[in-house]
C-alpha cells in the first residue's frame, strides 16, 4: 500500500522566513512510500541543496533526500559535544580504519555547511590546471568557473572579514605573520552579520552563518522542491541501464524504521559526500567501470597547533577563523595552508598532550591564553571508502609522501605562534611536545614519526572517491557530473574533485553543482 | 524492526570487529573523540557525586577511573570544582559507558583492566590503583610515549576523563569561557536569506 507522508510543518509554497518544511520520519503514516519526480537528489549538503534549487526553479519535480535530521537553527545548542551527537556524522565518531584521524562531515539537513566555519576560496588556478593536464578536465578553467564562484558568492554573502571579525589570536598570527614577511590575508567567509559567538561547529544558530539550511534549500522549498529528512537511500535503481530512481529506508531517531520509501526518477544526483556517494554506489554495483569509485579519498587532514601567549586571547571568542596565511599554498612552496583557529574548552583538552597531573591542569588552567592555528595540506589522494557487507571503511593513512608536508607545516606553524608572541607552541603529538624557541622546533618535529597515533589529526573535507575525468578508464564521471557508465546518474559532491585543492572546499562544490544542474537542465 | 544501518550510538560503537589486539586499539583511538558523545545528556549535570549509583562500570572500573581523575585532575589545587567531589566525572563516564554497544562496552572494560593491571611488571608488581601519585603520574606518561597501542589507550582513557570534566559548566567560570552566549547576549535570529534575484 502507498501513503502519502504528511508533515507537521506542511510546505505552504513560496520562501518562508524562517525554519524549513521538511518531512520527517516523525511525520510517516504509512509502511510504504512512492514517489515519482524527475529528479531525486541524495543528501543535503553543498551539492544537493545548490542542485536542488538549480532544477526546481527551473520547474523540476525536486525530491531531496537527506539520512540526516532536520535540526531547525533555533534548537542549536552551542555545546560542541552535544552538536557532536546531533548534527555530526555516526554522532562525531567516524575515523578512519586505524582510528587516528577523526573525519568530521555534518549529518544533518544541510549537511556540513550547517557545521563549517564558514570559510571560502574559490578552487586555486593551479589546481584547475593539474586538473586539465591530468585529467582531460578541459572546460574547467578559472575563466569558465568564475560566472560560477561570483554567483554561489554573492547568493552566500560571501565576504572578507572585517575588521571586527578578525578574533584577538587571529590578530596576534597577522601581526606574526607581518614580521616574518610572509603573505597573511583575512580569510572570506559566508555569514552576514556575523554575532561573533565562535560557535561555528555547532551550527549558528541565528542563521547568520549562510549554510544550506538557510539559503539555497529554502529557496528550493519555495520553488516546489520537497525535502525529507532522516531518509537514507540504500540503492539507486536502474532501468535498461539507465538510472531510474532509488530506495530508501525512513529511520527514527531510536533506529526503527518508519518506512520504505522508492523514488521514481529518471534523473538521480548523489550528493551525500566524498564518504557516503561512493559507498551508495558500490553497494548499487553501479558506475564503478573504472574501478575508481571509493578510490582515490584525499582530506586534507589537518592539525590543530595550540600555543601560548603572554595575555589573554580567549580562544572561544570572537569569529572562529580570522586570517590565512598563503605564503606556503603552492606545491612549489610547500603546499600548506595555516589559518588561525578558536576553540572551546572541550577541543583544547583534545587538541595536544601538554602532560598528565599539573602540566594538564596548567595548560587547562591557562587556556584563556591560548591561540590556535590549523594546518591544510594538500595531501595526495592515497585513500579508499569501502563497504564491508556491514559496514564502511576509511582506509586513509597519511602517506609517507605527504609526512614531510605536514612536518613542514607544524614548523611553519610553530615559527608563526612564537613571531606572534607565543611563549609556548604545543606540538599536536601522542606525546609531550612543547617548543619554547627556534632553536626547539626542528628536534620537536623531526622526530616525528609516521606512525598510528603519533599525530592528533582531524578531516574536515573529504573528498576525490568519485572522480571527474575524461577518460571513462580512470574516472568516474565527465565534468558534467554525469556518470560514465550509467546515464542519468550523476555526481555532485566533493567526490568529483579529481585531487585535494588545499583549501577548504565548500566554494568549489557550490560552483560545480550549479554548473552541473544547470548543464542538466 | 531495526534499521542497521542507523543506530542510535556513535556509529563507530556499533559492530565491531572481534575483540582483537587491532579491534581494541580502534576503539579505544576512536573513542577518544567520540566520547563527547556518549552522555550528551548529563552535559551540566548537578547530581552530587556521593549520591550516585553506577549503572554500568564495576567496582574496579570505577576505582580505576576515579584514580586516573584524581591524578590526572587535581582541579582543587588550580580553585577549580573537584573532579571528583563536586563534578560527577566518573558517573557521567558511568553514564557513556551504559550506552555503549556490549561489545564497545566490552572492550572498554577490557581496556580498563589491561591499564590497571599492565603496572604489575614496569611498577613492582602494583596495580594502578595502588600506585602513589608519583608513580601513577609516571606511569600514564610511560604509556602516553608508549607503543601504539599503549598511546592510543592512554590518549583515550585521558579524553575520557578530561571531556566529562570539562563538558560540566561548573568548570568553566574559572577558565573564563562563556559557553553558550546567542541567548545571554540577545543575538538576534536573523532567518532564512531572501531569495536570489534573477
Amino acid at each position: 500500500m502507498s501513503e502519502t507522508i504528511v508533515t507537521k510543518t506542511a510546505n505552504p509554497g513560496g520562501w518562508q522566513a524562517t525554519g524549513l518544511a521538511v518531512h520527517q520520519a516523525s511525520d510517516v503514516v504509512g509502511e510504504r512510500i512512492e514517489i515519482q519526480a524527475d529528479v531525486v537528489i541524495v543528501g543535503s549538503g553543498a551539492g544537493g541543496a545548490v542542485s536542488a534549487y538549480e532544477l526546481a526553479r527551473r520547474g523540476f519535480k525536486v525530491v531531496v533526500l537527506e539520512a540526516g535530521a532536520y535540526v531547525p537553527s533555533k534548537d542549536f545548542t552551542e555545546r560542541f559535544t552535544e552538536s557532536l551527537d546531533t548534527l555530526y556524522q555516526d554522532h562525531g565518531g567516524q575515523t578512519n580504519s586505524s582510528g587516528d584521524l577523526l573525519v568530521l562531515q555534518g549529518a544533518c539537513v544541510g549537511g556540513s555547511t550547517v557545521v563549517n566555519g564558514c570559510v571560502c576560496f574559490r578552487t586555486p588556478d593551479f589546481i584547475l590546471q593539474d586538473w586539465q593536464r591530468d585529467f582531460g578536465l578541459d572546460e574547467l578553467t578559472t575563466a569558465e568557473l568564475t560566472p560560477y564562484f561570483d554567483e554561489v558568492e554573492k547568493n552566500l554573502a560571501v565576504h572578507e572579514n572585517g575588521e571586527h571579525e578578525i578574533p584577538r589570536h587571529g590578530r596576534l598570527i597577522r601581526a606574526g605573520a607581518n614580521r616574518l614577511g610572509w603573505s597573511v590575508k583575512p580569510l572570506q567567509r559566508n555569514i552576514r552579520q556575523c554575532g561573533l559567538t565562535g560557535h561555528c561547529l555547532s551550527g549558528c544558530k541565528t542563521e547568520r552563518k549562510q549554510s544550506m539550511l538557510v539559503t539555497y534549500l529554502p529557496w528550493a522549498a519555495a520553488h516546489g522542491a520537497q525535502i525529507y529528512a532522516d531518509t537514507r537511500v540504500e540503492k539507486i535503481l536502474t532501468e535498461n541501464g539507465k538510472a531510474s530512481g532509488v530506495e530508501a529506508t525512513v529511520t527514527h531517531r531510536d533506529g526503527s524504521v518508519a518506512a520504505r520509501m522508492t523514488v521514481t526518477a529518471p534523473r538521480v544526483i548523489i550528493a551525500a559526500g566524498a564518504v557516503q556517494t561512493p559507498l551508495l554506489l558500490l553497494k548499487s554495483g553501479l558506475g564503478n567501470r573504472s574501478g575508481q569509485v571509493g578510490k582515490n579519498f584525499a582530506c586534507h587532514p589537518s592539525l590543530y597547533v595550540p600555543a601560548r601567549y603572554p595575555e589573554p586571547v580567549y580562544p572561544w571568542r570572537g569569529a572562529m577563523l580570522g586570517v590565512y596565511v598563503d605564503e606556503f599554498m603552492h606545491p612549489d612552496k610547500g603546499g600548506f595552508v595555516l589559518e588561525d583557529g578558536g576553540a572551546g574548552l572541550v577541543e583544547l583538552t583534545m587538541a595536544a598532550e601538554p602532560g598528565t597531573g599539573e602540566p594538564f591542569m596548567d595548560y587547562m588552567a591557562n587556556a584563556k591564553y591560548l591561540g590556535g592555528l590549523v594546518t591544510l595540506i594538500h595531501d595526495h589522494n592515497v585513500g579508499t571508502i569501502e563497504w564491508d557487507g556491514e559496514r564502511k571503511k576509511i582506509n586513509y593513512q597519511l602517506s609517507d609522501v605527504d609526512f614531510p608536508s605536514m612536518q613542514r607545516a607544524l614548523k611553519a606553524a610553530a615559527r608563526l605562534h612564537l613571531a606572534s608572541g607565543a611563549e609556548e607552541v604545543y606540538v599536536p603529538a601522542s606525546d609531550n611536545r612543547v617548543i619554547r624557541s627556534e632553536a626547539d622546533i626542528d628536534e620537536m618535529v623531526d622526530t616525528l614519526e609516521n606512525l598510528p597515533q603519533h599525530l592528533r589529526m582531524v578531516s574536515y573535507h573529504p573528498q576525490g572517491t568519485c572522480r571527474m575525468g575524461a577518460d571513462p578508464d580512470n574516472s568516474v564521471v565527465g565534468s558534467d557530473g554525469q556518470s560514465h557508465d550509467v546515464p542519468g546518474l550523476y555526481v555532485a559532491d566533493a567526490s568529483l574533485l579529481p585531487t585535494s585543492i588545499i583549501v577548504n572546499p565548500q566554494i568549489t562544490v557550490y560552483a560545480l553543482a550549479t554548473r552541473i544542474a544547470r548543464q542538466m537542465a | 524492526m531495526k534499521n542497521n544501518n542507523r543506530a542510535p550510538l556513535p556509529g563507530f560503537l556499533g559492530g565491531l570487529e572481534p575483540l582483537s589486539r587491532r579491534g581494541f586499539l580502534r576503539t579505544s583511538v576512536l573513542a577518544g573523540a567520540a566520547f563527547t558523545t556518549g552522555c550528551s545528556s548529563l552535559f551540566g549535570r548537578r547530581e552530587a557525586p556521593e549520591t550516585l549509583e553506577y549503572h554500568s562500570l564495576n567496582d574496579d572500573e570505577v576505582e580505576v577511573i576515579t584514580r586516573l581523575t584524581e591524578v590526572m585532575i587535581p582541579a582543587d589545587r588550580y580553585g577549580l570544582p573537584s573532579s571528583t567531589d563536586v563534578v560527577p566525572t566518573i558517573k557521567n563516564v558511568d553514564a557513556m559507558a551504559q550506552r555503549m554497544p556490549p561489545q564497545t562496552r566490552e572492550l572498554l572494560g577490557l581496556g580498563i583492566w589491561v591499564f590497571n593491571n599492565r603496572p604489575m611488571v614496569s611498577f613492582k608488581f602494583s596495580r594502578f590503583t595502588g600506585l602513589p601519585d608519583d608513580k601513577a603520574l609516571a606511569y600514564v606518561d610511560a604509556m602516553q610515549e608508549g607503543s601504539f597501542f599503549e598511546r592510543g589507550l592512554m590518549t583515550t582513557l585521558k579524553a575520557l576523563v578530561a571531556l566529562n570534566y570539562w563538558r560540566d559548566e561548573r568548570t568553566w567560570p574559572g577558565l573564563e569561557y562563556h559557553g553558550p552566549v546567542t541567548e545571554l547576549w540577545g543575538v538576534r535570529r536573523l532567518g532564512n536569506a531572501p531569495l536570489p534575484r534573477a
